[in-house]
């Protein structure tokens, strides 16, 4: 029989300590935040056609916000993030950005999920004292005619991605291009960057049509397509819209007349619809498949997580998490005009490689990457091969410009 | 593509959409005949059909049999939602439809947002429907020529239904006069559970099919309420073959005004509502002009 236990002065002793480690341990952990949380602000569009890539920023902020806070947080400070869904509405996301300035007191945003949302808040940055380091957002007009100081674009923008397609279609034997684009602020930039590349390439630019936000049918479009009897076309889509025209692309059997070109393309697409996908060539902002140390030790950290590897949005949202990271520990501060200082000059060497902020206009200036999907081992969707890149001196347009000299 | 062959793909795209369209429509207009509500969840439970459908074709691996479960689990879904919380809202006035079926709408979309995740999945069109035919020299999707015959099909085969059987003359009765079919000795109810669970079916057969064009995904429920609901102004409330007729008409506007003015794409069917709603506020075949 086991002898019972005998309540010892050392075992009393053990108690007592034991019992006061648990009654003290919400206070220590107050105390390793002893300030007010960092508050990021996300207004996503998590709903709406759009929804899959709100969903990935969302995936983003939230694995990126709980490293970083298993980490310690920042400036000792625990990160707190504030999610809302826009439903991909401009008016909706004032709103509900402004709801998070005056109810949460919150200064720093990211994930602004559509390029309208985003024209439609930077002008709102300077009143309500707040930074907006954008993750997503292409419109090329955010860092040219529409840039405030308050705006960061820590993501590849439309007419980088343009561009880095055009450089590739240089050495391509494609020569009449036509192009199709989603009816709003980025589908629209995208397209006039790319037609005037293929210009200026001396290449034949038929024309382009552009479709509405959720549009179901595209034989209309895929028609005129086929009536315009180019090589290539090139296609500035996202979420539904982009699953929809490829899946009735391949219905149609166009890929077999015309080679798909896009300006970006996230792992979603070809997950949803399968060979539908294959052969696309497209830009891509962020590709799991980049060999470096650090991108390694993301996708291993994301594939933990998550089981499957990080997306396009998911990684750009990283980075751009990581540029506000190393801005608030240059400024020791989330003061707007002390972080935005901080911001204008800081460097990281991250997922992406070295990727500094450019003071003019804060756009991270970073390479061009061209995938085409393909079959491969381990994967039961098409999945991207890096088949060229460019160095960001390339690809980055010039200080407030969106298209390119030579 | 000569002028010829234009028009008639065209037109054979505009039938294959108009089918898609008159199955979400035509049990809106049913549902709205009979009980007089307007169901905020139909457009949600065209995407339950989608996602059901998924797994059904996964599980069994035929899109026939997807086809054929996927309506039959959501009819089931809207019948018993009729009977376990709108049966109980039938003495209240139009606004409880209202926010009950809006509240069904959201609760569904998050259900299938945890039950099958937030991000789209592929439904493959049946391989005897996977290739093209070539219709005066130009390639035309198999499935699309599919969707337009199973339009025709399921539009007579509703017509018959409500024209022949006892259930569809209940149907029909009920629709003008519900006091006096009680009185008949006639439960109205059952006739009305009846209906929103053939209504929501419906729309489930609409979900299956449209997932190979589509994806089956979240947002496709919002793309697709809105045209449903036109179709049914457009047509008149509660009328069948004005659904039909808004549906062709719709789907008629859309691929032709894409294609010749791609700038009001999305203008032209809500000026076609306008108009028919100036002209006959009742809508085209509505009981109301």
């Amino acid at each position: 029989m086991k002898p019972a236990a005998k309540m010892t002065r050392r075992n009393v002793a053990g108690l007592a300590a034991g019992g006061v480690a648990a009654a003290a341990s919400p206070w220590v952990v107050r105390r390793a935040y002893a300030a007010e949380p960092i508050k990021i602000g996300a207004p996503l569009a998590l709903t709406g056609p759009l929804g899959s890539v709100g969903q990935q920023l969302k995936r983003g902020c939230e694995l990126w916000v709980k490293w970083q806070n298993q980490k310690g947080g920042l400036l000792g400070r625990e990160i707190k993030l504030l999610l809302e869904d826009t439903g991909g509405n401009p008016a909706d996301a004032v709103r509900k950005a402004q709801e998070m300035v005056e109810r949460d007191g919150c200064n720093i945003f990211t994930g602004i999920t559509l390029s309208s949302e985003a024209l439609a808040v930077v002008p709102k940055l300077d009143e309500w004292n707040a930074i907006f380091v954008s993750s997503d957002n292409g419109d090329g007009r955010l860092t040219a005619e529409s840039f405030v100081p308050n705006f960061f674009r820590g993501n590849v923008s439309a007419p980088m991605g343009a561009r880095a397609v055009s450089l590739f279609l240089r050495t391509a034997p494609y020569k009449s291009f036509y192009a199709i684009g989603m009816d709003y602020a980025w589908g629209r930039n995208s397209v006039s960057v790319f037609e005037s590349e293929m210009k200026q390439a001396k290449k034949n630019f038929i024309g382009s049509v552009f479709s509405p936000i959720g549009t179901k049918d595209f034989s209309t479009y895929i028609t005129k397509i086929r009536q315009s009897g180019a090589d290539a076309c090139y296609v500035t889509m996202a979420g539904d819209d982009y699953n929809a025209f490829l899946s009735q692309a391949a219905q149609y059997e166009l890929p077999k007349k015309v080679q798909l070109l896009s300006e970006v393309v996230d792992l979603t697409v070809p997950r949803a619809v399968g060979d539908a996908a294959l052969g696309l060539i497209s830009s891509m902002r962020y590709c799991f498949r980049v060999d470096n140390p650090k991108n390694k030790e993301f996708v291993a950290i994301w594939e933990k997580e998550y089981g499957i590897p990080p997306d396009n949005n998911e990684g750009e949202q990283w980075q751009a998490l990581q540029i506000l990271a190393a801005g608030i520990d240059k400024a020791k501060s989330t003061g707007t005009k002390v972080l935005r200082g901080a911001l204008e000059t800081i460097e990281i060497d991250d997922i992406n490689g070295i990727v500094p902020i450019r003071k003019c206009d804060h756009q991270a200036v970073q390479g061009g990457t061209v995938v085409k999907l393909v079959k491969a081992e381990g994967f039961s969707y098409p999945v991207p091969e890096i088949i060229a890149t460019f160095p960001g001196d390339k690809t980055v347009p010039a200080c407030n410009k969106m298209t390119f000299e030579d | 593509m000569g002028l010829l062959a234009f028009f008639v793909t065209q037109s054979l795209n505009a039938l294959s959409q108009a089918a898609l369209l008159f199955f979400l429509g035509v049990g809106l207009t049913l549902i709205f005949g009979i009980m007089r509500i307007v169901n905020f969840a139909h457009g949600t439970f065209y995407m339950l059909g989608a996602f059901v459908g998924y797994s059904a074709a996964r599980l069994t691996g035929s899109f026939w049999l997807a086809l054929a479960l996927a309506p039959l689990a959501v009819g089931i879904v809207g019948a018993l939602f009729e009977l376990g919380i709108l049966r109980r809202l039938y003495r209240r006035d139009e606004s409880a439809f209202l926010m009950v079926t809006f509240g069904l709408a959201l609760v569904l979309t998050e259900l299938i947002r945890l039950g099958w995740g937030p991000e789209a999945l592929q439904v493959e069109a049946p391989s005897v429907f996977s290739g093209i035919v070539f219709v005066l020299g130009e390639p035309f999707p198999t499935y699309r020529l599919f969707l337009a015959g199973a339009g025709i099909l399921v539009a007579l085969a509703i017509w018959q239904f409500l024209e022949r059987t006892r259930l569809g003359l209940l149907i029909r009765a009920t629709s003008q006069n519900a006091e006096m079919v009680h009185a008949l000795g006639i439960d109205v109810n059952l006739v009305r559970s009846a209906v929103f669970g053939i209504g929501c079916g419906l729309a489930g057969v609409g979900g299956v099919l449209a997932a190979p064009l589509v994806t089956a995904s979240i947002g496709m429920a919002a793309e697709m309420i809105i045209d449903a609901f036109v179709i049914v102004i457009i047509g008149g409330m509660g009328s069948f073959p004005g659904s039909l007729l808004g549906a062709v008409l719709v789907a008629f506007v859309q691929v032709f005004g894409e294609y010749y003015l791609p700038d009001l794409a999305l203008a032209f069917m809500y000026l076609v509502m306008l108009l028919v709603l100036v002209v006959r506020p009742g809508g085209l075949l509505g009981k109301e002009a």
